[in-house]
């Protein structure tokens, strides 16, 4: 049987954590946004070496601003996160490193990424800027809409999870 | 009434799935999910990959809710429940895609109305960080700019009094036009850069109304006669005499009326009409009208006319000036509360109005200063010279302005000049020779002491070496030293006995 890792993608509403899966599962992407309720659950397969497969169990968690209120049971048998943010909305990030205690405390010791999306709509050097002036490290800065970085993004974390 | 809340709380669709500790299928009752009996709960939908790690732990139930399931093509969003039992694990799969999709809904509409909202903020932010930094733009670029001016028109006055050719006077004459607008421009620029950055602030006083009609009908009654226009004005009888608002600003608003009717009408005449709406309490409300008999405003071009830099038919080689005139007018009334209307046919003419709403001052309170100033005549009298001396009051309070005025006129050995703008000073210590000047601190555009600095830095002596005495309301110590530090002489509190400004105007003047 084929080894499969779990993965939740966490954040607020909105900073496109769907966008993301469906630019990963399916190399697509839609302009409407529709709102994620509950939990959307996806299936990807993907080689991170040469005839080494690993399946990917993508959770799509609804976007909330308080992490304190996702049901435990959504996060049980976790191997992975990705915190996604929103680097055209402040009100996703400001409080991003609260967040992260939140969510190590939820699940510590797992690979997590923390990754800014919709990069494609900020001058790169103005979003440093504004990333350092929030304190806030980032493992990846992705565009759902473009693709940039999507693809690394998921492989890095399933890399990690080997 | 209550079914169609029912049904989406409740629902036929739910389905009972028995699996061993494995994830092998035991039973399926098969209500809406065709699933393999054959099978593992693995093969199902992605979302069971997580039996393995509840199965490991699990010690009487866990539930999931809005778990989003496609089957078979189909969409279903669920509740699953994992019940521990003898044989392994019971799962049930409640079926609520009805009443999620409400709620989902709901949800939508509320992030969407937050997301608008902050994003709207975001840009709001934006713009007006753009609006600050081209409003400091502007305030500096136009202040660095009266500097040079101020030379340019000083020198140009300097030349005018040598003899010069036929040909040179033509030159220098339109040298001092281009300075003139120059200058309109700057000070055009100031006013709607401080009416759009809000750091104007109205300056309500009582005044005279019928005093400023009078100096607005000699004013334009002149330039008809230039231009070969009818001007009259016509004031309702019910106008008070006193009223209490921003008369610099108001004075501001019917000028550039006036001016704008003046620049676009080439025959017949130019009217201002002043009409009694209605009294409530003390206030008053106002109607402005200026109309002209000029080339009117095409329909489709109304709105645009009150943009800064429009100018209608831009081609017209009458069509002077800056261009942000009537830009002023709409920024100034807004502030008033007010607002600018207007109605025009093109080749017959427009009409500009606005009404405002003024305070009627208590008939007594309106003239005790001047009293005040009539008793203390004898004392002054007292302290005279036998020469008369010209002296330049700038003072942008009307009530102080005219006491002033009227106690150093009363004395019979000053003549009196009035500025009520900081940034007009300079150019009228440049255009005419004055023994004093009189200045408050608190002037608008250029303070006091602003002007203070420029004219102890200014490079011709009968200037630079001006007696300055400050008028303040600001009595503190430590703001009197700063005022001072600015080349001043002398610096008057308000309020101060009339003695002690007599007094020290003859101690500083020559």
């Amino acid at each position: 049987m084929q080894v499969s890792k779990k993965i939740v993608v966490l954040g607020h509403f909105g900073v496109g954590k769907t966008s993301l899966i469906r630019r990963f599962v399916e190399d697509s992407f839609s302009d409407n946004y529709k709102v994620s309720i509950g939990v959307h659950i996806t299936k990807k397969v993907v080689e991170i070496s040469v005839g080494h497969e690993i399946s990917l169990i993508l959770w799509d968690l609804e976007g909330t601003d308080d992490l304190k209120t996702i049901r435990d049971a959504y996060l049980l048998g976790t191997h992975g996160v990705v915190f996604v943010f929103d680097v055209t909305r402040p009100s996703t990030f400001q409080g991003l490193n609260t967040d992260l205690e939140i969510v190590k405390s939820k699940m510590p010791s797992l690979p997590l990424l923390v990754v800014g999306n919709k990069a494609d709509l900020v001058v790169k050097k103005d979003l440093e800027e504004v990333l350092s002036k929030n304190a806030i490290e980032t493992d990846f800065l992705t565009s759902a809409k473009t693709g940039d970085a999507v693809n690394d993004m998921f492989l890095k974390l399933a890399k990690l999870l080997d | 009434m209550l079914k169609k809340y029912q049904e989406a709380y409740t629902t036929k669709n739910v389905q009972f799935v028995l699996t061993d500790l494995a994830g092998n299928i035991l039973d399926s009752d098969q209500t809406f999910l065709p699933i393999n009996k054959m099978g593992t709960i693995y093969d199902i939908h992605p979302f069971f990959y997580c039996f393995s790690s509840i199965a490991t732990d699990l010690k009487t139930e866990v539930f999931f809710s809005c778990v989003h399931l496609n089957f078979d093509g189909k969409a279903y969003i669920t509740d699953i429940k994992f019940i521990k039992k003898e044989e392994g694990v019971l799962i049930i799969i409640s079926d609520y895609t009805q009443h999620y999709e409400e709620y989902q809904a709901i949800a939508q509409a509320r992030n969407e109305s937050i997301i608008n909202g902050e994003l709207i903020a975001i840009k709001n932010a934006e713009l007006e960080e753009r609006e600050k930094f081209k409003n400091s733009f502007i305030r500096n670029f136009s202040h660095e700019l009266r500097n040079p001016l101020t030379s340019i028109i000083s020198i140009t006055k300097i030349i005018s009094d040598t003899e010069l050719t036929d040909q040179q006077q033509n030159m220098l004459s339109f040298l001092k036009e281009s300075n003139a607008n120059l200058k309109l421009l700057l000070d055009d620029i100031m006013s709607i850069s401080m009416i759009s950055s809000g750091r104007l602030v109205l300056r309500n006083n009582i005044f005279s109304l019928p005093q400023l009609v009078d100096l607005i009908n000699f004013t334009y009654k002149a330039r008809a006669n230039e231009s070969d226009l009818q001007f009259a004005i016509k004031s309702d009888k019910k106008i008070p005499e006193f009223v209490e608002g921003d008369r610099l600003r108001l004075f501001q608003i019917i000028t550039n009326l006036l001016d704008n009717a003046f620049k676009y009408t080439n025959s017949g005449k130019v009217n201002l009409e002043i009409q009694f709406n209605q009294k409530r309490a003390n206030k008053i409300s106002l109607r402005f009208e200026v109309k002209d008999t000029g080339i009117g405003i095409p329909e489709d071009k109304i709105e645009s006319i009150f943009e800064s830099f429009s100018q209608l038919n831009q081609s017209s080689t009458k069509s002077k000036g800056t261009g942000l005139g009537l830009s002023i007018v709409k920024g100034l009334l807004q502030l008033m509360n007010s607002e600018i209307k207007v109605q025009s046919k093109p080749g017959k003419g427009s009409t500009f109005y606005f009404d405002i709403v003024l305070k009627q001052p208590i008939p007594n309170m309106t003239k005790p200063q001047v009293k005040m100033v009539a008793k203390k005549k004898e004392t002054i009298l007292k302290l005279r010279s036998d020469k008369k001396y010209k002296i330049l009051l700038a003072e942008d309070d009307i009530n102080v302005q005219t006491v002033l005025f009227k106690l150093l006129l009363d004395t019979k050995y000053f003549s009196i000049d009035v500025v009520s703008d900081g940034a007009l000073v300079m150019e009228q210590l440049i255009n005419d020779e004055y023994d004093l000047l009189l200045i408050d601190i608190n002037l608008p555009n250029v303070t006091g002491d602003q002007v203070a600095r420029l004219i102890r830095d200014f490079p011709f002596k009968n200037i630079k070496n001006i007696p300055i005495i400050g008028i303040t309301a600001y009595a503190f110590e430590d703001n009197l030293k700063t005022i001072k530090s600015s080349g001043m002489n002398a610096i008057l509190s308000k309020p101060f006995e009339h003695e002690e400004l007599i007094k020290i105007l003859f101690k500083y003047l020559k």
